[in-house]
């Protein structure tokens, strides 16, 4: 894959992977949003389910 | 030597003291930003420390994915909201400051984008930081990381832009000076947490029924007091990054010049005037830790013209002042800031930027009017609604939705049962798991 903005050094500003294609950079940006979102959702899925598995069977013996 | 060679090596040597210039502000930035993070160390050992045994990984996975998540969120929006919001709520042009800007990733025509928002993200992670003590061993792990994301990615950044930026109307407007940021930080993490604080409410067995206050100590005071002081150093990270490295001059966040000097010597007076004070009124080495904050908060605003020993006065008064308000914050209205942060942050940038009013005016700012008390106050009053609104709406609309406090068992069994898969202390043995023979502030 060919993310290079640039194919010489000479006179390079923005040399950033994928820094000439805007949609390739959406994607990028669309996708670190999803991940935490998709995170903070997972946190929560997480929480409920610890507070039911406690309800219904108490603090572990290990503990 | 011929003209031509002559004009050469000029050139050349101003090229070359360019690039110094370009280099000594980048580097200068990420030894800041490096500082800075043991402010979140410290943070992450003292409330650790503060919390019982069985809340201790969860306060510190608390910490840990607030850092996590603020830096992503901060490079989404928050350097955006500081550039394009010092005229109020209508954007100004700050294209650069978007995500999918050229600036926002390696450029070679750009030295300075990157490193002032790594130092900025870094000032957005302290906010979040602070009100990050105030509500454990109750809250959702997930309900404090959505709080943290507005905290420190959206209403810290919009008051920086406000009262922290060469253009931000407080300043053009009111003459507003805070340099060391008391305001934008201290004052509107201290107050966002109070809003969340009264929909969060106390912890279990904090107050008994006739309205006395249990005590609830946290399991490791030494780590508290080593995290503290790790806050300390890192403030010199922070207050470094409130000023601007020009080539030829230092110059504050407001283009007024300035040197270190004038910050090493009022930092360290007031860091040791607010210990002294929260030492006499309360003999209680947490509390004096914590005085160093204040005194370093009080002082802040007006970093850059105090008489040290004036600083140190106006700092331990803030040290004198801010245990006692704490303590009336607790038992007259009962609110549960289990480190006192409200106090510590939100009263102390209040008494700082008052202070600077008192104290500082008449300096002449470069955009809008000289420093008085008349501007500091309405600043001051400014930051404290921008604190407490957005703390106290978001964590109301997350208690109605049921993302704000852990559930009642939970919390009695300690939320390392519920957030981590992991024990702090495998090897000794709760008290809180035991038979039930202590009592639920224990």
């Amino acid at each position: 894959m060919n993310s290079a903005p640039i194919t010489t050094w000479e006179g390079a500003t923005a040399y950033f992977t994928f820094a000439d294609s805007p949609g390739v950079l959406a994607l990028c940006l669309l996708g670190s949003l999803a991940v935490c979102i998709y995170a903070i959702a997972s946190m929560v899925k997480h929480e409920n389910e610890s507070y039911r598995k406690l309800k219904e069977e108490g603090v572990p013996p290990s503990l | 030597m011929e003209a031509a060679e002559l004009q050469s090596r000029i050139e050349a040597l101003e090229a070359s003291l360019k690039m110094a210039t370009t280099v000594n502000s980048e580097v200068f930035y990420w030894w800041c930003t490096a500082l800075m993070i043991s402010i979140h160390a410290g943070f992450l050992a003292y409330e650790m420390g503060a919390s019982r045994a069985k809340n201790a990984l969860a306060t510190g996975v608390k910490n840990l994915i607030a850092f996590a998540f603020l830096i992503p969120f901060f490079y989404f929006v928050g350097w955006y909201i500081y550039n394009a919001f010092p005229a109020g709520f209508v954007p100004g042009d700050a294209a650069g400051a978007l995500p999918w800007s050229a600036n926002m990733g390696p450029n070679l025509e750009d030295n300075a984008s990157g490193i002032f928002w790594a130092a900025f993200t870094l000032f957005a992670a302290t906010t979040a930081s602070i009100m990050s003590g105030s509500v454990i061993e109750r809250i959702r792990v997930s309900g404090f990381v959505i709080l943290a994301i507005i905290l420190g990615s959206v209403v810290w950044v919009l008051a920086a832009a406000w009262g922290w930026h060469p253009n931000g109307w407080l300043t053009s407007t009111f003459g507003l000076h805070d340099i060391g940021a008391a305001g934008c930080v201290h004052m509107v993490a201290g107050f966002f947490t109070l809003g969340v604080l009264i929909n969060l409410g106390p912890r279990i067995g904090r107050f008994n029924e006739d309205g006395t206050v249990n005590e609830i100590n946290g399991h490791n005071m030494p780590m508290s007091l080593i995290g503290l002081m790790l806050i300390v150093m890192g403030f010199f990270g922070f207050l470094g990054g409130c000023i601007i490295y020009t080539g030829g001059t230092w110059e504050s966040i407001y283009a007024t010049p300035t040197t270190f000097s004038a910050f090493a010597f009022n930092t360290l007076m007031g860091v040791t005037g607010g210990m002294i004070g929260c030492y006499l009124v309360t003999r209680d080495p947490f509390w004096m830790m914590s005085g160093a904050l204040v005194g370093v908060i009080s002082s802040a605003p007006g970093l850059d013209v105090y008489y040290p020993p004036l600083a140190f006065l106006i700092s331990f008064a803030g040290g004198l002042v801010i245990p006692k308000l704490h303590n009336i914050l607790l038992t007259r209205f009962r609110v549960d800031d289990a480190v006192g942060a409200v106090s510590v942050h939100g009263f102390g940038g209040v008494w700082g930027l008052l202070a600077a009013g008192l104290f500082a005016s008449g300096y002449p700012n470069v955009e809008g009017p000289a420093i008085s008390f008349g501007g500091q106050f309405m600043s001051m009053l400014v930051f404290l609604i921008l604190g407490f609104v957005p703390g106290y709406v978001l964590s109301y609309v997350l208690k109605m939705v049921g993302l704000l406090r852990c559930d009642p068992e939970a919390e009695k069994a300690g939320l390392d049962v519920t957030e981590v898969p992991v024990k702090a202390y495998p090897e000794s043995r709760i008290p809180a798991f035991g038979d039930g023979a202590l009592t639920p502030a224990e």
